[in-house]
Order: structure tokens, then sequence, then C-alpha cells
């Protein structure tokens, strides 16, 4: 079955800014996704969580714009938007009806020029305390909700940027200034240091002279990229680690964690399809046997946090049923890991996981959305948005050896971080951290 | 704000002309059997998406097996009489298709995506799936425990605990919308393969059911491919299909519901009543009043308590609308510390909005919101497919959503405001709290909203060890 070919433009204005362009005309609506090259990864000691406050800051109004108004004009056209922030990268977005394209082009380019001209006190402590909910919604009143944080502490020396968390710390977020605010904006959001995919119901033509006339005399900064030093890491972790947490959590959940090859390494493609063969479907290897067969499980996962800086993590989780021995089910997922990783799947099996990865992915390029978000996301951290059309290919010939290989290499006794959460009443071992 | 900046334009864009849009067209047909077959030609869609859905659903089951339906949908593909489980999951995973069954209210549907080269085996197999299922005693139970294992998962996440001590506090002990639509822990244990075989002989029965296909139909005759896949199934006159649902109300006083979890850092925050069946003659006045209450970004809730207080990472509002009343409610999670703030604040919101009309601006900016969001809702196959299941399943006609936005652009402020005064009733609702208890239980009474109660139960997790996974 032939994938879907998205075709695209793509160029840059005398300023840097990246535009990259795709036409469909199947429904009266426009995708527009502004990828900036800076993340967490960026932020400086004590000051974790700021790339994520700063994206909340970007829709407080610029020059032009009064506060929440950004937000208020693209839902009164009946258009939906975001900001996300992730540890190499943060993007804004929204899709309207195509005949509003104008006016989302001058929204971002007025806070991508001025943001400044309207950040007021006030408002960077509003959004400081809508941001400490956001961490206690998302990660502080949820059960297991810091597997997160500790995933990313275990698995990245504390020197190295991935070592924390998009959200950061509490005492950080409160230590945000607006000098901050002001360098931050200052250094990351120029327009080299930005791409912005238009994809939908559009005449190119018109796209480009609308990016002209709205971004074309916003000033690069000449001093970007950002510098972020070596952040090459060992292959391995090079020892087994161990954390177990004890809290109110209701039924003991085995996370893992391995230092995995960089997003674009071919070897986390393999990785891919490995997830899927792993727990793809109530058809998959863990599933079957952990969920179904054994029932030592309530339910598996696996999957791979892509990232361009040094390495990747490819973690996953298994939630004990009640009563299961734990190290039986640490056993028993660790055995299908080792099988995958000295066996190569069956054709058949190999075969399931293409297909499967197959309407995967023709369902989310489907949506204007992800393939915005996808075609700068390559620009981005690729310097080619055409990977867009390259993936589903290249998950398509991974071979079953590759898939072992890939395996191997990644999961082994000496590369994996074991965090174990406990229920707090029927925990017996306190909270440890070994090497 | 009216001269250039140097790098920005200060004037503000005007809109372009708009594409005209109007929902896509679908064609109804029905084969021998009564099976209704509706097909929607999306050109350009090359995943087709098919739907096979069953008037009835979760709010159908009997008092004492609520769940019931929910865990048939779970058990479908546990095998059939041409597969057992694992043959039938990997003929699934061969065509590239996930094959699943979700539970509603008032509905079960089985719905399958692949693309169109594999859609005619795919669509096999979900017939296989809905005709001649086999519920293996062994896994249904074993699907049984792995609800009552979600069950306790539920009560130790305080959005989950939220939800459910809000319904059950609404809701009087008659009505099913009382609890989560799998059922309750007493409900669930006693589930086995007989009532699940029961749950789906409520309404499966071709006679009553209807197939929705969508994509690119090039070349695809759905009649004909429905007819291959379906026709031979026998309609099943028994079926006893859906029904009436009590959603009596569990009071019309004002009353607070506190469920303490000790060093909670935040309190979620319901507030609300028993609230409106889907089939209303003002549904597109609430439609308008709801989002301007709470649910565009500057809805009156979330620009007060987020922009303007900073007490939460989003605060919002909305009817949940079935074939009988689904809650209305109110919602927000808020740092411990402003929590009677917070309510106090919601409250005020429930008051405001029925007490003086809404502004034109705010009315315009609702109705402009749904009507233009309305296309972008239907982007893909399984979107327009999906709304269109739940008009077969409300019984609302064929015109429903090709007159949806003329039906919005006609709400005025009058409609807006009358529909709140209709249908938000602050004085009658529940304002039910999950949280830390001892640190806002002196400033909640102080505050005087209504009578407390307040569940200190032992801890979320003792329940643990009662439940067996043999």
């Amino acid at each position: 079955m032939a994938g879907l070919t998205i075709d695209f433009t793509d160029e840059r204005l005398p300023n840097g800014l990246r535009l990259v362009i795709a036409e469909d005309h199947a429904a009266p609506v426009v995708a527009i996704n502004i990828w900036y090259g800076v993340g967490s990864k960026h932020e400086v000691p004590g000051k974790t969580g700021f790339a994520h406050l700063f994206e909340h800051v970007m829709f407080q109004g610029s020059a032009h714009v009064a506060k929440a108004e950004h937000i208020g004009l693209i839902q009164e056209v009946g258009g939906t938007m975001n900001g996300t922030t992730w540890l190499d990268r943060t993007n804004y977005f929204e899709t309207v009806p195509s005949h509003q394209l104008e006016l989302v082009l001058w929204l971002e380019a007025d806070r991508m020029g001025t943001l400044l001209e309207a950040l007021s006190q006030e408002n960077l402590d509003n959004q400081r305390e809508v941001v400490k909910n956001e961490k206690r919604w998302s990660y502080d009143n949820r059960p297991y909700g810091s597997w997160v944080e500790r995933i990313l502490a275990g698995s990245y020396p504390a020197e190295h940027p991935y070592h924390h968390s998009t959200i950061g710390s509490m005492a950080d977020l409160d230590a945000a200034s607006l000098d901050d605010v002001r360098a931050f904006f200052r250094t990351h959001y120029a327009p080299n240091n930005a791409v912005l995919s238009v994809v939908g119901d559009v005449d190119p033509g018109q796209v480009r002279a609308w990016v002209d006339g709205y971004f074309g005399r916003i000033p690069a900064n000449p001093a970007l990229p950002v510098d972020l030093g070596d952040l090459s890491l060992p292959p391995t972790f090079g020892g087994e680690r161990r954390e177990t947490v004890v809290e109110q959590v209701p039924l003991p959940r085995i996370y893992w964690a391995f230092r995995a090859p960089v997003f674009g390494d071919p070897r986390l493609d393999a990785l891919e399809l490995a997830g899927q063969i792993l727990v793809g479907g109530k058809g998959s290897r863990l599933h079957r046997r952990l969920v179904r067969d054994e029932q030592l499980a309530q339910d598996v996962s696996l999957f791979s946090l892509g990232l361009i800086g040094g390495a990747s993590v490819t973690a996953g989780w298994a939630t004990a049923r009640p009563g299961v021995d734990l190290n039986r089910l640490e056993a028993a997922y660790w055995e299908e890991l080792q099988r995958l990783a000295t066996e190569p799947p069956s054709d058949d099996e190999l075969a399931r996981a293409k297909a499967l990865t197959e309407t995967d992915e023709l369902g989310a390029l489907q949506r204007v959305e992800e393939r915005a978000d996808r075609l700068s996301m390559y620009a981005t951290l690729f310097d080619d948005p055409g990977v867009v059309n390259e993936i589903l290919p290249r998950y398509l010939t991974v071979t079953a050896e590759q898939i072992r290989d890939a395996c191997r290499d990644v999961f082994r006794a000496d590369n994996r971080f074991v965090l174990t959460y406990l229920p707090a009443e029927t925990a017996t071992a306190d909270t440890e951290a070994a090497a | 704000m009216s001269v250039d900046s140097g790098t920005t334009v200060a004037k503000r864009p005007v809109a372009g002309e708009p594409r005209p849009y109007t929902f896509p067209a679908f064609t109804r047909t029905h084969l021998d059997n009564g099976l209704a077959v509706i097909a929607v030609d999306l050109p350009g869609r090359s995943l087709l998406s098919g739907v096979l859905v069953m008037l009835g659903g979760a709010a159908d089951d009997p008092d004492d097996e609520a769940g019931a339906t929910v865990l048939m949908g779970r058990a479908l593909s546990e095998g059939t009489e041409l597969h057992d489980a694992v043959a039938f999951v990997e003929a699934t995973e061969r065509l590239g298709a996930s094959i699943h069954a979700e539970v509603g209210w008032d509905s079960v549907s089985i719905s399958v995506e692949v693309p169109a080269a594999r859609f005619p085996a795919a669509l096999g197999l979900a017939a296989e799936m809905a005709e001649l299922p086999t519920f293996p005693a062994g896994d249904v139970e074993r699907l049984r425990d792995e609800r009552l294992n979600d069950l306790l998962q539920a009560r130790a996440d305080p959005r989950r605990r939220a939800e459910d001590a809000f319904i059950e506090t609404i809701y009087a002990p008659s009505s099913p919308y009382r609890h989560s639509a799998a059922g309750t822990r007493e409900t669930v244990e006693r589930l086995g393969p007989a009532e699940v075989r029961a749950a789906r002989s409520r309404g499966f029965d071709p006679g009553s059911m209807t197939l929705l296909v969508g994509g690119d139909l090039t070349g695809v005759d759905v009649h004909e491919l429905a007819a291959a896949r379906f026709g031979d199934w026998r309609p099943d006159p028994a079926a006893a299909g859906s029904g009436l649902v009590d959603a009596a109300a569990a009071s019309r006083e004002r009353r607070i519901r506190v469920v303490h979890r000790p060093g909670a850092v935040q309190t979620e925050i319901r507030i609300g009543h028993p609230g409106l069946a889907r089939r209303i003659p003002d549904f597109h006045a609430v439609a308008v009043m709801s989002t301007l209450l709470g649910g565009l970004f500057n809805s009156r809730l979330n620009r007060r308590l987020r922009e303007e207080k900073g007490y939460t990472y989003g605060a919002s509002a909305g009817f949940d609308l079935r074939r009988s009343a689904g809650p209305f409610s109110a919602r927000a999670a808020v740092n411990t510390d402003v929590t009677v703030p917070a309510v106090v604040d919601m409250m005020a919101e429930l008051e405001r909005i029925r007490t003086s009309p809404p502004s034109e601006a705010e009315v315009r900016a609702a109705r402009d919101f749904l009507i233009g969001v309305f296309p972008l809702r239907f982007e893909t196959p399984d979107a327009v497919i999906g709304s269109l299941s739940s008009l077969v399943v409300q019984g609302l006609p064929d015109d429903e959503l090709a007159r949806y936005r003329p039906a919005v652009e006609g709400v005025d402020v009058d409609a807006a405001f009358e529909a709140a005064r209709a249908h938000v009733r602050p004085q009658e609702a529940a304002i039910v709290l999950v949280g830390d208890a001892d640190a806002f239980l002196p400033a909640l009474e102080a505050a005087d909203l209504g009578p407390i109660t307040v569940d200190r139960e032992g801890p979320t997790s003792s329940e643990a060890s009662d439940v067996d996974a043999a």
C-alpha cells in the first residue's frame, strides 16, 4: 500500500525565518505550526521549567494584542490552538478556517516581534501560578505522576540538560523574573530560530506575501545558534540503576528506562517496530503473556522519547495485578525484551507490526495539524522537512535482524533503570536508590 | 496600539471570503434483514472508517448488573465461532486494522479503520465479532478482574474520584447515571459470561442496527459490501433495544460533599446537577450559552479562575447530553489553599449567567466559535462517521448536522440568557470537593454555601488486597 506523499515548498526569508508550505484543498481548513529551536535543554541552572513558563507568557499579549486576546481571536474565528514545550523545542500552532489565515500569521508575527512590549509583572505572576497548578495537576496530584521526572533524572547525568523535565521545580518557577523573560526572548525567539509551516487550503503566493509582510521586518539574532556544548553520552548507562518509590498508589507499577540512540538514528526506527511487536496491541508479546496468559499485569507499555542531544530514552511500564510477586513480573517483562534481543521476530509478526504502523501513520497524517507539526519538526531537528515522506518507508523496510540488533544494543542489564512504585500501606522497603 | 512598532504591523487583517462548507451528504439503504447502511463519500480520504452501531448501552444494564455492557464490549474480541481470541486479533493485525468495541451510555459501537484495499476483509472480521462472539468464561473473568483493578485505580486518582463522587451525589439511587458506565465494585463482582451474553442480546439485532462507512468510496459499493458481510445475519425479534433512562436528581437542595485526601496539593472541584438530554428544542442555545460560560478559553469561568486569579490550569463547564439528562458540571482543579475562594468564584459565575444577560460580544464569540470550528471537526472520516452515528443513536433527523450552523447563527442574547435561566440551577447544585479537607474546612464552613458532609475514608489502596487475580 503506497503511503501518502506530502508535496511542499521550503524557503527562507532574508531574516532567516524558514517557511514550509503544503497545499491541500480537501477541506476549507489551514494549520500553521511554528517550531522554535528552544526547549527545556536551554534552561540555565536554577531556572528549570522556564522555557515552559515562557511559552505561557507568549499568550499574554504583545504590542498590538492584549492579554488572552490571541486565544480569544483564534477561537472567535472557529479555530483551535495551543503551544507545547519539550526538551528540544517549543511550538505554537493554530488550525483555522482557511479564510482566516492572515489573522493567524499576523498574531504569530506580533508576538515573535514585540512580545516584550506587553510584558508585565502581573501577567508573569499570574502565569507562574497557572503553571504551578499545571505541575500539581499533571505531576504532583496524580498517581505515579513523578515518573517522567524520575526517568529523566535517572537516565541523564546531573550536568546534562535532559536531566530535568520541562515542568521544572516549584522553587525555580518562583525564581523566574521579568529579566529572565527578556533575556530568553532576545536570545531564542528570533526568526532565524523558527520554522513556520503552513498546511491546507491556501494559495502559496498569497502565503509568501503575507509572511513577508508580517514577519519580514523582525530582525534576526546573529548570535544564534546557542552552543550547548558537547551533549554526547556513552551508549549505555554502564550499570544497572534502581529506585523504589513508596507512594499513595493503588497498585505497584514497575517502570523501565534504557539509554537509546538519538532521534533520527535508524536503530530508533527499529525500536519503534520492536515496540509495536512488544506492546502494540492485544496480539503483542508483552500484552499476550503478562496481561492475558499469566495475568501478572493490569497493563503494559513501551515507547521511546526521541531526543537529538546525545541519547534518547526508551521506556516502558507494567502495572502489577494485586498480590502479584513483583520479581516475577519484572522477570517476565525482561524475558520478553531479551527474547526479541536474541531472536529476530517471525515474518508474520513483523508484517503485522508494519501493517499496524502503516495504518497509524496514515491516520495521523490525515490531519493538516499533524502534517504542519511534522514538517516543522523535521526542518527544526534535521534541517529537512522532507523527512516527513521518508518515515513510513523507513519503518516498512526495517528488517527482523535490525529489530533484534537494536534490542540487543538497548535492552541490556547494564543499560536499565528500574523504577518501582509501591503502595504506601503495603510497602515494607523504604525509598532506596542504588547504582 | 495604532502605529506600527517598527518590527510588526499594527493593523489587524480582515478575514477573506469564507469558502462554503456543507456537511458531507450521505445515503441510507437497508438490507433485507433490516440493517440500515449509511455511506459517506469523502474524496481523497484513503483510510476508510466503518462503524456498526447498536442502540442501547450502559444505561440499559439492570441495576444489579451495572457494567455488563462495558464488559461485553471488552469481551467481544475474545474469540468468535471461527477464530479463537489470538487468531482473531492476529487476523485483524495482518490487515493493519484495529477493530474495537466502544460502549457508551446509549450505544455500543464496533469500529474499524483501515486503508481502503483492506476494508472489505476488515469489515468481515467486524461482522464476525458482532455476530459470532463466544465470550469464553476464563477471558470474561479476566476482563472483569481487570475492571475491578481499574476501579481501584479510579479511587486513587483525584480526577476520577471526583467524577465518581459527583455523579453519586447528584443522581438518585434509582438512576444508572449515579455510577460510572463501567459499574461499581458491587455490581462488577457479579458479572460473568451469562450477564455479558444478556447485554449483547439486548441490542445486537440487525433489524435495529446501523452500519456507517465513510472515506473515499471510489470503486466501493457499500451496500453490496454490507450485504456480503452482514446479509446472512438473522434478525432477533427478542432484542429489547433501548428504553427510557431514569435521570432523577438526588436532591433539589444545595449541598457540599468533601472527599478527604490527606496532603493533596490540589482540590478537584465539581459543581452541578442533573442537566439535559440531547433531544431538546433549545439545543443550539444551550451550546452557545455553555460555550461562553465554560467552553472557550475566554469563557467566564476560565477567564476569572485562570487568567485573572491563577487558581487553576483550567476551569470549564458544560452539559453531557445523553438519551436522558446527563450531568451539568462546572469543574476545576485548584491549589489547596485557594479552594474556598475558587468555589465562591465559580458559584458567583453560575449565579451571574442566570441573573443578567450575556453581552452581545460574548454571545457572538461563542456563536462564531461553534460555527467556525464545525468544519474543523470533520476533517477525517472517523469524525464524520462518529457524528452521524450519534444522530442515529439519539434519534435525530437526517438534516441535523446540515442545519447546525444556521441554527447556531440564530441564537441571540435572549435565547442564550433564557437557556441559562432554564438550565443552570446553582441553588440546586451539589458542590463536590476532593482534596485535603483539613486545609480548607473552616473556611468552607465560614463561606456558608450549604450543608457539608465529609468522607473520611481509609487509605485509598487499602482495598487492593481484597481483589485477587485468580
